[in-house]
């Protein structure tokens, strides 16, 4: 129980760091590039499916009840 | 017994059990997110149409603080679903404040530096802290004070919804088994977040000054 309470937690933070790093690539891309458009709106999807994937839990949607 | 008895203990030999239940109000939830997306959708929209390739004067690093803190507190958020379900009481009610509190700082952030209400200056390490957009600067005002004056809404009904969740937990009122309350407000949080990813980049970071 505990060792799964653990395994939770680092993956919330391991979600964490990849949406800073993620959110630091995209500033220093729109600070930097011309035209950053299509580069932004990239970083953007894959944060947001970061988001809906691991702090949402979509697939719990299709997937028999539990709260894991 | 009479037709109608027996077409009534039926009914009510169906009750859903609680895991059911939860199976469907996270559908509705998550319809409802799907119908939101239109009204965010559409404000997305307008910025595109309406200020293309161009941008107002916001300060970004702002802009980025104020992510950086509505990330953490999704953090927050999911940390506290995880510890409800654990049974992790005291890590639960803590992450609970913590959200809560970081969402209270991002709404600050917006409402108190961003719009600017009081009208402020202050300049410090290099950064403008007080913005000078105004809702009457054209469209830029009009697009930008109803994107993130809708957003700031969601968020600050966001706030009042964990602090109620975190009342509750106080009083013991979920479990590791029943804890939809929790997860439902979760994800209205997380999701609040989701709108900001796209937001921020189009508000802040896309376009040549105007």
């Amino acid at each position: 129980m505990n060792e799964r309470k653990a395994a939770a937690y680092r993956r919330g933070l391991m979600t964490l760091l990849i949406l800073a790093a993620l959110t630091a690539v995209e500033y220093g891309v729109g600070v930097t590039l011309t035209d950053p458009r299509v580069v932004l709106f990239l970083i953007a999807l894959l944060k947001a499916a970061v988001i809906v994937q691991s702090f949402m839990h979509i697939y719990r949607l299709w997937r028999e009840e539990s709260h894991e | 017994m009479s037709a109608a008895t027996a077409h009534h203990d039926e009914a009510h030999g169906h009750e859903p059990s609680y895991a059911q239940q939860t199976k469907s109000n996270r559908l509705g939830l998550w319809l409802f997110f799907f119908s939101e997306l239109f009204l965010f959708g559409a404000l997305f929209a307008a910025r595109f149409a309406l200020w293309g390739n161009t941008r107002p004067e916001l300060s970004q690093v702002l802009g980025l603080i104020v992510t950086s803190i509505l990330l953490v507190s999704g953090y927050f958020m999911y940390r506290a679903e995880v510890a409800i379900a654990h049974d992790d009481r005291k890590t639960f009610l803590s992450s609970l404040l913590a959200a809560a509190f970081l969402g209270i700082v991002f709404f600050v952030g917006v409402v108190i530096l961003e719009w600017n209400v009081f009208g402020l200056e202050l300049n410090a390490f290099g950064v403008e802290w007080f913005g000078r957009l105004k809702p009457r600067d054209g469209v830029y005002g009009g697009v930008f004070f109803a994107m993130t004056g809708m957003h700031a809404l969601h968020v600050l009904s966001g706030v009042i919804l964990i602090l109620f969740v975190w009342n509750n937990g106080r009083k013991g009122h979920f479990s590791p088994e029943q804890h939809w309350g929790v997860e439902a407000t979760a994800l209205y949080w997380h999701y609040v977040d989701v709108i900001w990813v796209f937001f921020y980049p189009a508000l802040y970071l896309i376009g040549h000054l105007a």
